[in-house]
């Protein structure tokens, strides 16, 4: 009873042995090449538990996920002769981990050759564009094209460049203050032409108001006089068709009333002593 | 000494395996070693329950391969080195911001700007200081733990994705559309993007909201903006006066306007009533001249000379004496000649 107890311990020990040193496992982020004495035997990318044989073969591990390369800030000149900084950055996977491990060992290794590829490449395709069309017109395009030379590079690695990016394209320091004073100059002159802009409206407006205050004055004296006008005409019409009924009367009477007015103080009147307001003077005649 | 373990182990030989060597006090016991091993067991097979939040999914890996997701509640999982779990808040609407960084959450929250990150060339080769925050959540908790490295870290995949977004978008815009005009359209851009560009690493992220924090010109030149800000104002400003002046003066006119109209009316009006009365008047004494027309016409020429002679100068003359008047007038001027 004993005897068989121990024997089961130590059967069911050594099994346990066996089986860890025969199996490995793969997680999702891993994927491995199995090695027996120095020599591929084969790539396992599938998660899970896989067997192999103990002491003669070896797992050699990989990152399985999409992996960062991150550049340092370099300066690059444009097609158009200007300076820029730019940070770029890749991301990348590990596709061929045989290749992988061949060509480049590990990670480490992987980002000194992505250096010399993705900035080579960057540099290279951004000298045949002009500043413009890096920052602003076709950026995505630009860094498509970088993208799929890398990548092409990159595969000779067992590595898949997914993209290479730029985060940030500025302007050195120096050019950074002539911007800023180009800025300015740019704002003062829209502050400047808003003022005057001011100016100008105001000014228009005061003409305007001036000139129909004219016309509407003129008008209403335009008016006024035909209003007079008609007046002066009634008073006319209305004198002519009285006096019409007695033109000889009206004429006397107008005469009388008209030498009351013309005949003043400074008048001298020469009477003949025959006239009719004299008549009853000489009694003789 | 010697012959005591000995005797005791003659006494228990029949259990096997235990070896006491401490004492006489410990009885061995078969049944209770079995209580022992059942209950290390229990409590190894109880360590494999698992509680999932009512905001999280479970992503269960056995050799480090997903066979599971699961749901809010208790679960179980096979022990340690058979089956992981990994607990993932798939319902909480994670955040990242670019340009700044929260000290503290407050309140008042305190945040830490990082220039490096938020200025940025914009389309007309200007520089405007921009800050975003992007609100994502996690899609496929599979995708979001396994397919990236790094994927939430500072500076990670995440980080530099948005800020490729957010300079990419500006970039093609002038300052003005950035600082003014386009807003929501640029934060709708920098979403799209960013999720293109996460999309292609497979992150299982979802991109709900991007949102514009500051969007404002560098202090650098921050003065001449706002210069340009009170232009505007006092073009308003001159442009208010010269209508104040139109709506003084025009009213005043149409008002004088008005006046000379009704002066002329009136002036109408007088003439012809005036008229009107000097006809009445002279129509009347036409009625009554009519009647003794002699009469009348000698008493009006007598009344009209009783009126003037008084105030004049009169030379009378007989005709019969003197035939010419002129020869009379030097003696009245005294001598003007």
């Amino acid at each position: 009873m004993s005897h068989k107890m121990i024997i089961t311990i130590v059967v069911v020990a050594a099994a346990i042995l066996v089986l860890y040193l025969a199996t490995f496992t793969v997680d999702e982020t891993e994927q491995v090449i199995v090695t027996q004495l120095g020599e591929w035997v084969r790539t396992v990318q599938k998660p899970g538990l896989h067997f192999k044989i103990p002491f003669i073969q070896t797992v050699h591990t990989f990152e399985d996920r999409v992996l960062e390369y991150d550049a340092a800030a370099a300066p690059i000149i444009t097609s158009d002769k200007k300076h820029l900084v730019i940070d770029n950055y890749a991301r990348w996977r590990i596709v061929d981990p045989l290749l992988f491990y061949n060509k480049v060992g590990n990670v480490d290794g992987a980002q000194a050759r992505l250096d010399d590829i993705v900035f080579s490449e960057i540099r290279e395709e951004l000298a045949r564009h002009t500043l413009t069309e890096i920052v602003s017109v076709n950026r995505e395009q630009i860094m498509e094209d970088v993208h799929g030379q890398c990548d092409d590079k990159a595969r000779d690695y067992g590595i898949e460049v997914l993209d290479v990016r730029i985060k940030r394209a500025d302007l050195p320091g120096d050019v950074t203050h002539s911007v800023y004073d180009r800025m300015n100059a740019e704002r003062q002159r829209i502050a400047k032409k808003y003022r005057s802009e001011g100016e100008e409206e105001a000014v228009k407006i005061r003409a305007v108001t001036d000139k129909e205050k004219m016309i509407l004055l003129a008008e209403s004296r335009r008016e006024a006089e035909k209003l007079r006008g008609d007046g002066d005409a009634n008073a006319i019409r209305i004198y002519a068709e009285a006096f019409e009924k007695d033109p000889e009367f009206y004429g006397f009477v107008r005469t009388l009333k008209a030498y009351e007015k013309s005949l003043t103080k400074e008048t001298t009147l020469v009477l003949p002593s025959d006239s009719e307001f004299f008549k009853y003077l000489s009694p003789a005649k | 000494m010697v012959q005591m373990p000995e005797s005791k182990w003659s006494n228990t030989s029949g259990g096997g395996g235990g070896r006491t060597p401490f004492g006489p006090q410990i009885q061995f016991n078969p049944q209770w070693i079995k209580w022992v091993v059942m209950a290390v067991v229990a409590l190894w097979l109880l360590s494999g329950v698992y509680i999932i939040g009512p905001d999280e999914r479970g992503v269960v890996r056995r050799f480090g391969k997903v066979v599971r997701i699961t749901e809010p509640g208790p679960h179980y999982r096979l022990q340690r080195p058979i089956e992981t779990v990994n607990k993932v808040k798939v319902e909480k609407i994670r955040r990242l911001g670019i340009g700044f960084r929260t000290v503290s959450p407050g309140p008042p929250a305190r945040y830490k700007f990082i220039e490096a990150e938020s200025l940025m060339l914009t389309g007309d080769e200007q520089i405007v200081d921009a800050q975003v925050i992007v609100q994502y959540q996690v899609q496929d908790p599979n995708k979001f733990l396994f397919n990236v490295k790094g994927l939430e870290r500072p500076n990670g995949a995440l980080m530099d994705a948005a800020e490729v977004a957010l300079r990419q978008v500006v970039g093609k815009r002038p300052i003005d559309d950035v600082l003014i005009g386009e807003k929501l359209q640029i934060e709708l851009d920098i979403r799209e993007l960013l999720q293109r560009i996460i999309d292609r690493y497979d992150g299982g992220v979802k991109i709900r909201v991007v949102k514009l924090q500051t969007v404002r010109p560098p202090k650098q030149v921050a003065k001449a903006f706002s210069d340009v800000v009170s232009a505007k104002e006092d073009k308003d400003k001159v442009i208010k006066i010269a209508d104040g002046y139109r709506e003084d003066v025009l009213p005043k006119a149409r008002g004088e306007a008005q006046k000379i109209i009704e002066e002329a009316l009136g002036y109408k009006a007088e003439r012809v009533e005036r008229a009107k009365g000097d006809v009445d008047r002279f129509l009347a004494v036409l009625k009554e001249y009519k009647k003794s027309k002699d009469v009348t016409r000698k008493r009006l020429y007598l009344e009209t000379m009783e009126k003037i002679l008084p105030g004049i100068r009169k030379i009378i003359i007989d005709p019969e004496v003197g035939g010419n008047i002129l020869q009379f007038l030097p003696l009245e001027k005294g001598g003007e000649k």
